[in-house]
């Protein structure tokens, strides 16, 4: 008891965490870039958040769309948990220009190869 | 005593016995454990689908509305019909002509996909609206107003 009345404030109220589904993806690859590919249908452009931290790329997408309160729903498929993808990179790739584009509920990631693994062609001198 | 036209869901997919099948058993055991086909059937955390892609039907006092997530496409792709009762959402991706899109095994990219819901009996197949936004196709069916019992005429000659 003493425990609990000594928390912090800050720290005693806790919202549980929203839960979170691996979006559809597709990684493909071009001689100079990895293309990703992920569905997140129902959300909302300014809801998806994309970041590298280290060796971790993550996308995560909320879905914001709530059913109205007049609305009874009759049946059910569209799950309703959020969108959480995270990815390893490793030294192939260029972190620093990473590029993003988003349309109709398709995220794609452009993930230029780092220089050092494009191939390269080494003139014999002399 | 009143017929009922046999219906076991909203939704339901003509062209594949087999689910039907699979409704069949469902429903069976949504009546011997009502408790667990509730949790099983509301959409749920991965969420369940027996389509190619994932449906909601809703309704209120005006309308049934069904969301469809169909994301990647463009509005011209899609097609939203209605005959003899029956919604069908098509999705036909193809490639453009000219562009040559080719992915990795050579194949040229081409996606169909499509499902059909039957109707609630009562709504208005030519004021039905859809909308397409962030992938999500969003199909709004108003009802039609209570239909009034028809006093009709009869000639006596």
């Amino acid at each position: 008891m003493s425990l609990l009345s000594k928390k912090d404030p800050q720290t005693a109220v806790q919202t549980a965490p929203r839960r979170t589904v691996i979006p559809r993806y597709d990684v493909s690859e071009t001689a100079d870039a990895f293309t990703i590919t992920a569905w997140l249908p129902g959300v909302e452009r300014s809801a998806i958040e994309t970041t590298v931290d280290g060796e971790v790329l993550t996308v995560s997408g909320r879905r914001a769309w709530a059913v109205p309160e007049s609305w009874t729903p009759v049946y059910r498929e569209i799950p309703q948990a959020d969108f959480r993808l995270a990815l390893g990179l490793d030294h192939r790739v260029n972190r620093e220009a990473i590029g993003a584009a988003y349309s109709q509920g398709v995220l794609t990631l452009t993930v230029p190869k780092a220089e050092a693994v494009k191939p390269r062609r080494i003139e014999i001198k002399g | 005593m009143k017929l009922i036209r046999y219906q076991n869901s909203p939704l339901y997919q003509p062209a594949d016995s087999f689910i039907g099948l699979r409704d069949e058993m469902d429903r069976l055991f949504d009546v011997a454990f009502p408790t667990f086909s509730s949790l099983q059937r509301d959409g749920g955390f991965f969420g369940d689908w027996q389509g190619e892609f994932p449906i909601d039907l809703y309704q209120d006092k005006e309308a049934y509305v069904v969301r469809a997530e169909l994301p990647g496409f463009r509005k011209e792709d899609l097609s939203v019909e209605v005959a003899d009762g029956i919604l069908t959402v098509t999705g036909h991706q193809k490639t453009e002509t000219g562009k040559k899109e080719k992915d990795a095994n050579g194949a040229t990219q081409e996606r169909r996909v499509s499902r059909s819901i039957t109707l609630p009996e009562h709504v208005s197949a030519e004021k039905i609206q859809a909308a397409y936004e962030n992938g999500v196709l969003t199909v709004t069916l108003p009802k039609l107003e209570e239909v009034k019992p028809k006093q009709i005429a009869i000639e006596v000659k």
